[in-house]
């Protein structure tokens, strides 16, 4: 799946914007993510698997407000990330 | 409705052709009072095309003078205009543009106690500031005036743009209902921004202010624009009205307007043990045997360091924690104290003995100790 990837958390993925994850879940899409890209996942995700305030999960375009969501591999993902730049 | 005089139907021309806008629509816009809060990187553009296009009454909010850094990309400004107020020079420039309109000055910074009354003279808010206290303030300000706000925010290569708090539209809050704590977002200042992503925000902007007044098309109300422009890409993702929202929901919790403290722009806590430029620099000259802990990017080094420091990047910092001595009286800096910050708390949960900070970081030490150095 294409995940496209905000400028906060680039410095994790070599600077990519986007890259390429498999996962038959978000849950699962993001522990994959955080094995090719150590520690990417805990800016994104708390302690109590809660999404950080700062960010929003998307698939297809749609916000998402749970992990356990299933993935067919044909979904593109957005990760969304508060910026303040200006 | 305001008519045009010759040279207005000379000047607008091009708009007058335009079947969506025509007499009509460019009277609507000579009729029109947008405020622009920040004239930086995005209120320039912005604040250039509001004048050109017509917009009768352009406000501008701006409490900060002309840097050498913010020529880069706040295009509004000359190299002359360095230590102006940004305000004067940002009107000055815009009348030099359009001697038609008129160019209202608030050379404060925007408050709770004073955004009320500002955005009261105004049909419309163009949010070009560059922190998220400021940001957070002008949301909660236009939707309890109920006027636009036009949002548009970059960092690195990355651009967002929507339009908040319009009709019956999502508000900044729908999307982020809190700001983010202390230093999960780095600013532009520390990370870094092409200047032209400034250009393109600050242009998409002033079109969807255009609109709103011209009302034509489809505004960015409810959805968010993501400019990628590593990829090429311009994509959107739908930002739902929020029911919970805090402030435009079903039961909102902010009933007055407050300011908000985010205070990831420099001195944070919780703090480690620091130490000013000038003690560390008597201490170097006492002879104290220190560590000098750069934790800067090697961008950040090739342009200025100071002697004598090793070089460890702070997200490189946790796996290269045994190249340092845990014994060693470690100074860490960075270029204002942040990031060396959490180097220091890092330096200390893993047993270091003895960690300071350099408060204000290289900067500091530019402007008291070493003048010689560059500055960013």
């Amino acid at each position: 799946m294409l995940v496209h990837i905000p400028s906060p958390l680039r410095s994790y993925t070599k600077n990519q914007s986007e890259i390429q994850v498999d996962g038959d879940s978000v849950q699962g899409l993001l522990a994959n993510m955080d094995k090719s890209y150590p520690g990417i996942r805990f800016r994104m995700i708390d302690e109590q698997d809660g999404i950080r305030e700062h960010i929003k999960l998307y698939v297809d375009r749609k916000q998402i407000e749970t992990l356990n969501m299933k993935l067919n591999g044909t979904e593109t993902i957005h990760i969304i990330c508060a910026l303040s730049g200006g | 409705m305001a008519s045009l005089n010759k040279s207005e139907l000379q000047r607008y021309s091009r708009h007058l052709l335009l079947p969506e806008v025509g007499i009509e629509g460019q009277e609507r816009l000579k009729k029109a009072r947008i405020l622009v809060i920040g004239a930086g990187g995005l209120g320039s553009p912005t604040i250039l095309y509001l004048a050109a296009a017509g917009v009768g009454t352009i406000g501008i909010v701006d409490f900060d003078q002309v840097d050498l850094s913010n020529l880069q990309r706040q295009i509004i400004y000359t190299n002359d205009d360095v230590s102006s107020s940004k305000v004067e020079r940002a009107a000055a420039r815009a009348t030099s543009l359009n001697p038609e309109i008129q160019l209202q000055r608030h050379d404060v910074r925007l408050s709770s106690e004073n955004a009320l009354e500002i955005f009261s003279g105004y049909d419309i808010i163009v949010d070009g500031t560059d922190n998220f206290s400021t940001r957070y303030l002008v949301n909660d300000a236009c939707v309890f005036s109920k006027k636009p706000n036009v949002y548009g925010a970059i960092y690195r290569f990355e651009g967002q743009a929507s339009v908040f708090a319009h009709k019956d539209g999502p508000c900044y809050r729908c999307l982020f209902p809190d700001p983010p704590p202390p230093d999960a977002v780095p600013n532009c200042a520390e990370g870094g921004v092409l200047g032209v992503m400034a250009g393109i925000i600050g242009c998409i902007q002033a079109t969807e202010a255009l609109k709103i007044i011209l009302g034509i098309g489809n505004s960015l109300s409810g959805k968010l624009l993501i400019y990628d422009s590593l990829a090429m890409n311009f994509d959107s993702v739908a930002i739902p009205k929020n029911p919970n929202c805090p402030i435009c929901g079903t039961n909102p919790s902010i009933q007055k307007l407050e300011d908000i403290t985010v205070t990831c722009e420099s001195q944070q806590a919780p703090t480690t043990v620091s130490i000013s430029a000038t003690e560390l620099e008597r201490e170097l000259k006492s002879g104290h045997k220190l560590l000098l802990l750069d934790v800067r990017t090697p961008q950040e080094v090739a342009i200025s360091r100071i002697a004598d420091s090793t070089h460890i990047e702070l997200a490189e910092l946790p796996n290269r924690l045994s190249e340092l001595n845990s014994d060693a009286d470690i100074v860490a800096y960075c270029k204002s104290g942040v990031r060396s910050n959490k180097a220091v708390q890092l330096l200390l949960e893993h047993g270091f003995k003895k960690a300071r900070n350099l408060e204000g970081g290289i900067t500091s030490w530019a402007k008291e100790i070493d003048p010689s150095l560059n500055v960013y």
